[in-house]
């Protein structure tokens, strides 16, 4: 302030001036003050934020006859009850009778009936019954898990979720490049008009595609031959037509590209022409490089809402080439009064994604804040 | 957006300096300029061909469909039926019966939230911006954006659900509440379910506000605390005018997203158990796929988004206003 004022400081100033160091002062606590509590608000909104998570890790392992009580930790197996008869425990727990017959040292061969107790195979088979239970006390808190991971299903399910979601944000990416160098600029009116087009994408409500959308991908569908019959075509076709809608654009992916190349320099293109590369060669030897930063911006926005992505799978794909999430909603539906199940399910799904947010957290942090600068 | 405006200007001038400076080469420059427009398609049309096809060509597809009977995908016997369709809300008891309640809900949901998206994303942006981004706490803050829909609403019944969840059973346990929270009444998914959405879309909603407060010029919040402005005065006269654009993404996202609400409403059971889940998305999906009502559903879809479609139109077209 003094610097600004050239006139010599009067008296008025100066009894402005005097209090000042201590007014500072105060003001400098009070803002330490103020920034404790608000790093405290904020580690406690974390603290909320991470309980549900927390919840859903340990209700996988409480099973359904104790989900009316509350759990603060994963819960202690209950002993089997030795006179429970085998047919209903392989109902109750998907059993899979070779297994367990395998696992205990019961001659294969051997016919179980459905009615044999526990005990009863102890005494037949001279199995001592701690053994029995410790063999049971698995299946009490990871009977979800084993459900789970065991099917036969789940695992081809994730490997196309994965695969699906690679190839779209791979294509999404090249092809979202392409249209931010062809659209760099915005000089002429076509490709404002274009701009204009993909910008629409941010207006139109999903519900409202979704029916005549449907419609005309069934019609494409019915020419590809062998689309009628289940079998490779049937399924390549479908999960085709999944990334053809994840990579077709959209305005944040168009917006992000554009921008970033339109403040490139303009020499930079230049002396590469100078230099004779085609411009197919800039975009590949010199262009593509230079884009890291938006392209973490879009990869961050658009992995989870790929891979995360229900409603189109779940409309497009037939039930045995799914992907994860409208399998799990399946799967769900048969156990729908088993939460143990359920929630082992959701948290499968769950869990890939986070590990990967959080090996990557730093570029998450990163790209969510410089992508959303452009757009 | 700044950048590029400037550029084109740039580009303008130059263009012109080289056309009076070098006349010769004029032909030979529109040449270049027909190729280089050429070759800029040539980048461009792959993705605007699938963008076109798979986004505006289905409106195309549609239109005349809803003045048709088509009760499903494969009807074998569609005919004309006028304008049955559009009169069909206000004619047809079942159809009203499923659409205004539906409707209701949506639009509760729709503001409730709206309003969360303040209520979460603006005050943990505020609180970040003043004292400073910390890289653990926006970790944890973004991370439920890491969920699916799905997951999310199973949550919701894992959370509030009446004899098995979680919130129920310890608000019991510590004598909060005598009777249990009814996840399945109206009163309680109307707020549930916004709870539960703000808190999943907190972070991101915090990135978009922060990303604005960062873009603040420093030295008007400076200016202004030395003036001696006090918090809520730099909030409504320096903050928030500079915030715009950040207000209508968040706008715009929060609006057309919460009414294509979806999965979230399948995992707590709208398509079969739960007619409190039933919002519009539903409806639409249910007359397509479900209900064998095709054409009507499309109809109920279309009557809907164009007022929704209107304010997302202005909201970008104001957007533009305020970058440029």
């Amino acid at each position: 302030m003094a610097v600004l004022n050239p006139i010599p400081a009067d008296s008025d100033q100066q009894m402005i001036r005097a209090p000042k160091p201590k007014q500072f002062k105060n003001a400098k606590k009070r803002r330490r003050l103020y920034g404790s509590l608000a790093v405290g608000l904020l580690s406690i909104y974390a603290i909320l934020t991470l309980i549900p998570f927390y919840a859903l890790a340990i209700r996988s392992t409480v099973p359904t006859k104790e989900s009316t009580d509350l759990h603060f930790w994963i819960p202690e197996a209950d002993d089997v009850n030795l006179d429970a008869q085998v047919g209903n425990l392989a109902v109750f727990y998907n059993l899979d009778l070779t297994d367990l017959k395998r696992d205990l040292g019961i001659p294969v061969d051997d016919f179980l009936g459905a009615r044999v107790s526990l005990r009863d195979l102890s005494e037949t088979y001279d199995i001592p019954e701690e053994d029995i239970s410790d063999y049971f006390s698995g299946f009490y808190t990871y009977n979800g898990w084993r459900t789970i991971l065991t099917d036969s299903q789940f695992v081809g399910a994730l490997l196309r979720t994965l695969f699906i979601t690679l190839v779209s944000l791979i294509g999404l990416t090249l092809l979202s490049i392409m249209t931010g160098y062809g659209l760099a600029g915005l000089h002429r009116r076509d490709q404002r008009i274009v701009y204009k087009i993909y910008l629409l994408q941010m207006v139109i409500p999903a519900m409202l595609v979704l029916l005549p959308q449907f419609i005309l991908i069934q019609w494409f569908s019915k020419l590809v031959p062998g689309f009628a019959d289940p079998g490779f075509t049937r399924a390549a076709v479908q999960l085709g037509s999944i990334v053809a809608i994840n990579i077709k654009g959209t305005a944040f992916s168009v917006m992000v590209f554009t921008a970033f190349i339109t403040g490139l320099p303009k020499d930079l293109e230049d002396s590469a022409m100078l230099d004779g590369a085609s411009r197919l060669g800039y975009v590949r030897h010199i262009l593509i490089p230079l884009l890291k930063v938006p392209t973490v911006g879009l990869i961050v926005v658009q992995l989870p809402l790929i891979y995360n992505q229900f409603l189109e799978p779940f409309v497009y794909l037939d039930p045995d080439s799914s992907t994860l999430l409208p399998y799990i909603q399946t799967t769900v539906g048969q156990f729908s009064t088993n939460f143990q199940v359920i929630y082992a399910a959701i948290l499968s799904s769950v869990i890939p994604l986070v590990a990967v947010y959080l090996a990557f957290r730093k570029l998450f942090v990163q790209g969510v804040l410089a992508g959303a600068v452009k757009g | 957006m700044v950048s590029g405006s400037t550029s084109t200007r740039n580009a303008r001038s130059m263009g012109t300096t080289k056309a009076e400076t070098d006349d010769s080469t004029a032909g030979k420059a529109s040449g270049l300029a027909r190729r280089r427009i050429i070759e800029d398609w040539m980048f461009i049309s792959p993705q605007l061909f699938l963008f076109v096809l798979l986004t505006l060509v289905p409106f195309i597809v549609a239109f005349p469909i809803l003045f048709t009977d088509m009760s499903g995908f494969n009807d074998p016997q569609v005919s004309g039926v006028g304008f049955d369709n559009f009169t069909a809300i206000f004619d047809n008891a079942s159809v009203r019966a499923d659409y205004f309640p539906a409707l209701k809900r949506t639009l509760v949901f729709v503001g409730l939230n709206y309003l969360l998206v303040y209520v979460f994303g603006l005050s943990l942006a505020l609180l970040m911006f003043e004292f400073g981004v910390r890289k653990a706490l926006f970790t944890v803050i973004y991370m439920p954006l890491m969920l699916s829909g799905l997951a999310v609403g199973y949550l919701a019944v894992m959370l509030f659900s009446q004899e098995t969840g979680n919130v129920n059973l310890l608000l019991m346990d510590l004598g909060l509440i005598s009777k249990p929270i009814d996840l399945y009444s109206s009163g309680t998914s109307r707020f549930v379910l916004p709870l539960m959405v703000g808190w999943r879309y907190a972070g991101f909603n915090m990135s978009i506000f922060l990303v604005g407060l960062l873009a603040i010029p420093t030295d008007t919040i400076e200016a202004s605390i030395v003036d001696g402005a006090n918090y809520w005065q730099r909030l409504t006269r320096i903050y928030f005018p500079q915030m715009w654009p950040s207000f209508i993404i968040a706008t715009t996202m929060a609006l057309i997203g919460a009414f294509s609400v979806f999965d979230e409403l399948v995992a707590m059971g709208a398509l079969y158990v739960n007619p409190e889940a039933k919002f519009l998305s539903i409806l639409f999906f249910t007359y397509g796929f479900q209900l064998d009502r095709l054409a009507l559903g499309m109809t109920l879809a279309v009557v809907t988004s164009v007022p929704l479609m209107a304010v997302g139109l202005v909201l970008l077209r104001l957007q533009r206003k305020v970058q440029y």
